[in-house]
């Protein structure tokens, strides 16, 4: 199975490779996003950037942002390009395929997140470091990285499956864009629609909560959420089904 | 067991429906192992959806089929280990390199690292793609991309390889080059072909055994000779001088024969079932015709598959029904 996985894995970053290579079909925009964040931001912010608490949200942020531009292709593309059938005609399982791809999508959004977060240390130390070294704190960093790693899982499940659902590449990036919104959005519309008595209240609760259990009922959300909208692309990912689609 | 040998497919009374469709009608098959069989008929015939059924990609509605003695239901997963398949598309990842897309499925097939190495090349050197080996596939013509397709589907050695029309939108140079390529490469490597198409010509060149479907219903198999002689019962063709209106009518009348035609020298006889020419060639010299040359048409495959086209349809319009 592991080794059925990696075979996935290893044919999807052929494709993200070329797509990475050439300048015209993402490269580019990969570069500019990368001199942006991996440079620009850090020389300007200074020691700033690695002490902000916002950095928390900003690296999952980007890893999904990254994997949102990948995922919704998954299934959709093969299906498109008509690469889907022959590809389940193989004897590759229906997990590993499915899991393959999502792997593949999870391992680009972090390589990229934290490919920036290294260029930008290195940069914010040459612009800035005449002090001492400048490091994140070893707590916050780890915190970063599994939430950006569970941000990735979660985009990525989110991701693949609409993809299962959509007969187009196109489609499945507009129903994604959609999803997207409602989920980013639909909390804050929520809590806005709340009366400024119990939004208040709910502030004072969550602030008496402490920083470390926030971040832990945080990780234990995005771990339950990614896992059941896996479970729900694991069961839904069936050859029989998606010859017919 | 047909002539003793072991079965690579074995389907009985197969049937699928898709809603209110029903693209498989109680296919019963018996395919050897070892040759090439060819799925005959025309577009929506339900040759797509055997080869789904077989693959264990879909489930039959009812009926029983086993590929290489496994159950289709059951044993999909161990099916497809030792099938390879050319499905309706080439179905390449068009970004990656010929090389790259081997690798792939040879990595998908468990094929160790060396043997996959030479097997690729093995390959692309016989189907003549070796030196385009590196570029992204989207690149080639459709001609090199079936043969890349081809030689994915018997990359792992299968024993079984489906060909869905593997010569389909080919030009005519093109597919004499790849059915030259599918017959060496089923008379060297051993494996069993089930190719469908609608090609005749291709089908009878290529095939030790063909069936013919149409609606989901398997109306002959056999071999090509096995076919083409059910369409060749008694039809002579009579180049000669002499045959008048008035002798084409009374030889039409003759119980022994079926329908006779003229145009110019040409006299075209139908003959009844177990009728000879030889009594009709005598009868005709006796009428004061010259006969330069008796030839008893040779039906060809094509004849074959139209007459039971034809005969299907009838009986479908007989039975007021749609099939």
């Amino acid at each position: 199975m592991i080794h059925d996985i990696w075979t996935v894995v290893w044919k999807e970053w052929q494709e993200f490779r070329d797509q990475l290579l050439s300048l015209r079909r993402g490269g580019l925009s990969a570069l500019i996003l990368a001199l942006i964040l991996g440079v620009v931001a850090p020389v300007q912010l200074g020691a700033e950037w690695v002490e902000s608490r916002l950095i928390i949200g900003y690296w999952p942020f980007l890893a999904a942002t990254m994997v949102s531009s990948l995922i919704a292709d998954s299934v959709a593309g093969e299906r498109e390009r008509h690469t889907l059938e022959t590809l389940l005609a193989s004897r590759l399982s229906d997990s590993a395929i499915l899991i393959g791809k999502i792997i593949a999508a999870v391992l680009y959004g972090v390589g990229f997140a934290v490919a920036n977060l290294v260029i930008g240390l290195i940069a914010v130390n040459v612009a800035h470091g005449e002090n001492g070294l400048i490091l994140f704190a070893p707590q916050r960093f780890i915190v970063t990285i599994v939430f950006t790693v569970l941000a990735s899982l979660l985009m990525a499940g989110i991701g693949v499956f609409i993809s299962l659902r959509a007969s187009t590449v196109k489609q499945a990036q507009q129903a994604f864009g959609i999803a997207i919104i409602v989920l980013t959005m639909g909390p804050l519309l929520l809590f806005n629609a709340l009366s400024y008595e119990t939004r208040t209240s709910l502030i004072l609760r969550v602030g008496r909560v402490g920083e470390t259990r926030i971040e832990a009922y945080v990780v234990a959300g995005l771990f339950v959420l990614s896992a059941v909208v896996i479970g729900g692309a694991l069961a839904r990912f069936k050859r029989g089904k998606l010859v017919l689609d | 067991m047909p002539n003793g040998r072991a079965l690579a497919i074995r389907a009985e009374h197969v049937t699928r429906d898709f809603g209110p469709v029903r693209a498989l009608d109680a296919l019963s098959l018996e395919i050897p192992k070892g040759i090439v069989f060819g799925f005959l008929g025309p577009n929506g015939a339900g040759k797509t959806t055997a080869i789904r059924v077989l693959l264990g990609l879909i489930d039959p509605s009812a009926g029983y089929a086993e590929v290489l003695g496994l159950d289709t239901r059951r044993d999909g997963s161990a099916i497809r280990t030792r099938c390879g398949a050319l499905l309706e598309h080439p179905g390449l990842y068009e970004r990656l390199s010929a090389y790259d897309n081997l690798d792939f499925y040879g990595r998908a097939w468990r094929i160790p690292r060396r043997d996959r190495q030479e097997r690729i090349r093995e390959l692309l050197v016989r189907f003549g793609l070796w030196e385009r080996r590196d570029d992204p596939v989207g690149r080639w013509s459709r001609g090199m991309k079936q043969k890349l397709a081809v030689a994915r589907a018997v990359l792992h050695r299968p024993d079984l390889v489906f060909l869905d029309e593997p010569t389909s939108g080919l030009d005519p140079v093109a597919t004499a080059g790849l059915r030259e390529d599918l017959a060496a490469l089923a008379a060297q490597e051993g494996v069993t072909v089930f190719l469908t198409t609608h090609n005749l010509n291709e089908a009878e060149r290529l095939c030790a055994q063909v069936g013919v479907i149409r609606s989901g219903k398997l109306l002959a198999v056999g071999s090509p000779e096995q076919l083409r002689a059910r369409r060749d019962s008694g039809r002579v063709d009579i180049l000669a001088t002499g045959v008048t209106e008035e002798i084409v009518r009374q030889l039409a009348s003759r119980v022994d024969v079926r329908a006779a035609t003229v145009s110019g020298d040409h006299l075209a006889v139908s003959l009844s079932d177990g009728a000879s020419v030889a009594p009709i060639v005598a009868w005709l010299v006796q009428h004061g015709v010259a006969i330069e040359e008796v030839r008893k048409v040779r039906a060809t495959l094509e004849d074959a598959f139209l007459d039971l086209m034809g005969a299907e349809a009838e009986i479908a319009e007989g039975a007021g029904g749609t099939t």
